[in-house]
């Protein structure tokens, strides 16, 4: 599988960039598929380390499988895990009925907030996609935040080959997308090959499964009888259903994940 | 074989709709979306446009026109990565980011507009990116009634352009995105035109195999179990265990002791591969390594060409250059000649300074630092220009001056 390859390549090549270039980075893991795949190449470009703090946002609105995995994968793997949560916006119970935009908002994108303010970091890292949303085909690679976390999306740097803006003087952190070029395929077949562990959701149980996981509340299943890795390749390989389309907040009105982004949402 | 193909052209000339058309004709649009995007013409009171599959922002459907840089992806004879750049002089930058990846580009013609503002900026910047294929697509036959001589006259204009920056061998396909005429399927409406449709050109599109001298960029430098562990890219050429070598511009020299990757130990690596080495000497970020017998040069002067999408840079001026991982500080000893980035003519020489989207022969001054003519290896012969951000992007023309 030379593609796998040259994907990885360029994977690990962004990676140690941002690890050189920055002074205190952490990577963000919602425990799916894509950031567990990206911890992997964490440790393929640091020799079995992941040399930074591993950020999980905890919405509490997470499946409990999820919770279940990522604690198991956190000790094998070693992790520096840092779980965030806006405390505050939890004990006021929000929650989806809120809204969705309100409740994406405040607990993620505000417990992120609060995390990164509080341990410093400056880079962020994200498995985020070209393929999985329109919005997000149109990141960089490197890509800045200012205080407030605005995207700055119609201003953004000047990315030529493969020289990322990391000068940051009035921005407060920049985001690094290391497998912004990786399509859903090749996501799981990276996960074949390297045989990666990823939560039991992703396979089908009674006709359906998880394609994306999110939280509980707003994450729909579809419908699928791929039951192993190999099986989910091969329905990726034929499918024509969107990726999230089992993710409400992306589709609640035209533009919200738009809007979301713009402030800062993954 | 995976292909990446840039789109650019001006405004208006209908890249985004020819995008939208390849993912509509090929069957690589998701379920939904087409109703999605019906739904949003008819919120917007307009009508079905192929573009809206490519352009996401709200301002750019407000507004038809694309603000940014998107690259979508679908299967045909190759793995195709199709990015969309805009058409707008005041994003260029945008453009170049989408363009810098590209093995090939597209130039989108509108029959009824002809050569453009953007049209000439757009081929200059992608040949000095060093994208040599390259197809014309005459497009919008549609509104000239799909007229042979409006083709011809369009053609015959474009290509004495593309001729003057350089350009050879360019297919030339009259079409329609908006119609699906002569992109990825032919035309019953053009049956005087007897050449590949826009998807068969693009089939034909080769990568270079070219075998080039080693040189491996260094990124870092790891402890790990109490070794020191070099990492980087090899970005041309091949590295082999054993392989004598010097680094520079730090000067040092020594023998590739062990090539690792997480969990593994290979015999060499090849162009592209992220891998870590030991050696028995001590480079840093920034070195570029080379066989002894065909090393890479230090330099301190050479000329380049660069284009600025900041604020005007003058002669004289001291700003940061990154070239591979190497970032050095370099003045701009000398403006030799500015470019008109619509025809690539001499506008001026021996220029005081040079304004946004401007080009322009340069001798750079630099800390010490290994580039190579952009022609050779274009791995280590393309930079960047920064002052608080990345505002220009340039090719090495000598790596000596």
């Amino acid at each position: 599988m030379m593609e796998l390859k040259d994907l990885e390549n360029r994977s690990i090549y962004i990676l140690r960039e941002a690890y050189a270039e920055f002074n205190r980075p952490a990577v963000l893991w919602s425990t799916g598929k894509d950031s567990t795949a990206t911890l992997w190449l964490c440790r393929e470009a640091f020799f079995g380390k992941i040399p930074f703090p591993v950020i999980h946002i905890d919405t509490t609105y997470k499946f409990k499988q999820m919770y279940a995995f990522r604690d198991n994968l956190a000790k094998e793997w070693g992790m520096n895990l840092i779980v965030a949560r806006n405390e505050v916006a939890i004990t006021e119970g929000v929650g989806p009925e809120d809204g969705k935009f309100e409740c994406c908002t405040k607990l993620k994108t505000q417990a992120l907030m609060k995390c990164l303010d509080e341990h410093k970091f400056d880079a962020l890292i994200l498995a985020i996609r070209r393929d999985e949303h329109g919005i997000r085909a149109k990141e960089r690679y490197f890509s800045p935040r200012d205080g407030d976390f605005k995207w700055d999306y119609k201003d953004q740097p000047l990315e030529m080959w493969d020289q990322y803006q990391s000068i940051t003087e009035d921005k407060t952190h920049t985001r690094v997308h290391p497998i912004l070029h990786w399509r859903e395929l090749d996501v799981w077949e990276y996960v074949k090959q390297k045989n990666l562990p990823v939560n039991p959701m992703y396979f089908a149980k009674d006709g359906k499964r998880y394609r994306s996981l999110g939280c509980e509340p707003c994450t729909g299943t579809i419908d699928s009888d791929a039951k192993t890795i190999a099986e989910i390749v091969e329905e990726l390989k034929v499918t024509k259903i969107a990726e999230r389309s089992g993710r409400a907040q992306d589709k609640e009105k035209a533009f919200t994940m738009q809007k979301l982004r713009a402030l800062g949402y993954m | 074989m995976n292909v990446n193909v840039v789109i650019v052209g001006h405004v208006d000339h209908g890249k985004s709709t020819l995008i939208g058309r390849l993912l509509y004709d090929s069957d690589s649009i998701t379920e939904g979306r087409v109703e999605e995007i019906q739904r949003l013409a008819e919120e917007y009171k307009r009508r079905f446009e192929f573009a809206y599959f490519i352009d996401s922002f709200d301002d750019e459907l407000k507004e038809e026109r694309t603000i940014d840089t998107t690259g979508v992806m679908f299967k045909g004879k190759h793995l195709y990565t199709i990015t969309d750049v805009p058409g707008h002089k005041e994003f260029i930058k945008n453009m170049l980011s989408g363009a810098s990846h590209a093995d090939a580009a597209v130039l989108v013609v509108a029959a009824e507009e002809g050569i453009q503002e953007q049209t000439g900026r757009h081929a200059f910047l992608i040949h000095m990116l060093g994208i040599k294929q390259l197809s014309v697509l005459v497009n919008k036959m549609d509104a000239v009634d799909y007229k042979e001589e409006v083709f011809q006259d369009v053609k015959d204009r474009v290509a004495k352009l593309l001729a003057s920056l350089g350009y050879r061998q360019v297919d030339f396909i009259p079409g329609s995105a908006m119609e699906g005429d002569n992109i990825y399927k032919g035309s019953e409406r053009m049956k005087w035109y007897q050449g590949p449709s826009l998807i068969e050109a693009l089939d034909t599109v080769e990568l270079s195999k070219e075998v080039k001298s080693l040189r491996f960029a260094v990124q870092d430098i790891y402890s790990a179990d109490s070794e020191k562990v070099v990492v980087g890219r090899v970005e041309s050429g091949t590295l082999r265990k054993g392989d004598e070598v010097i680094f520079r511009p730090s000067g040092v020299k020594g023998t590739i002791n062990t090539i690792e990757v997480y969990g593994a130990k290979l015999e060499e690596a090849n162009t592209g591969d992220s891998i870590g080495i030991t050696t028995n000497c001590a480079p840093t970020r920034g070195d570029v390594c080379g066989l002894i017998k065909s090393p890479p040069v230090t330099t301190k002067e050479f000329l380049g060409e660069a284009v600025l999408l900041g604020d005007n840079l003058k002669q004289g001026e001291t700003v940061e250059l990154r070239c591979g991982t190497k970032r050095v500080k370099c003045a701009i000893k000398e403006i030799k000649e500015k470019l008109n980035s619509e025809t690539g003519e001499v506008m001026d020489k021996h220029a005081a300074q040079i304004n946004e989207h401007e080009a322009a022969t340069i001798v750079f001054a630099t800390e010490p630092l290994v580039v190579e003519k952009f022609s050779d290896i274009p791995e280590l012969g393309r930079f960047v220009l920064a002052r608080d951000k990345n505002i220009a992007a340039g090719i090495v023309l000598e790596p000596s001056a």
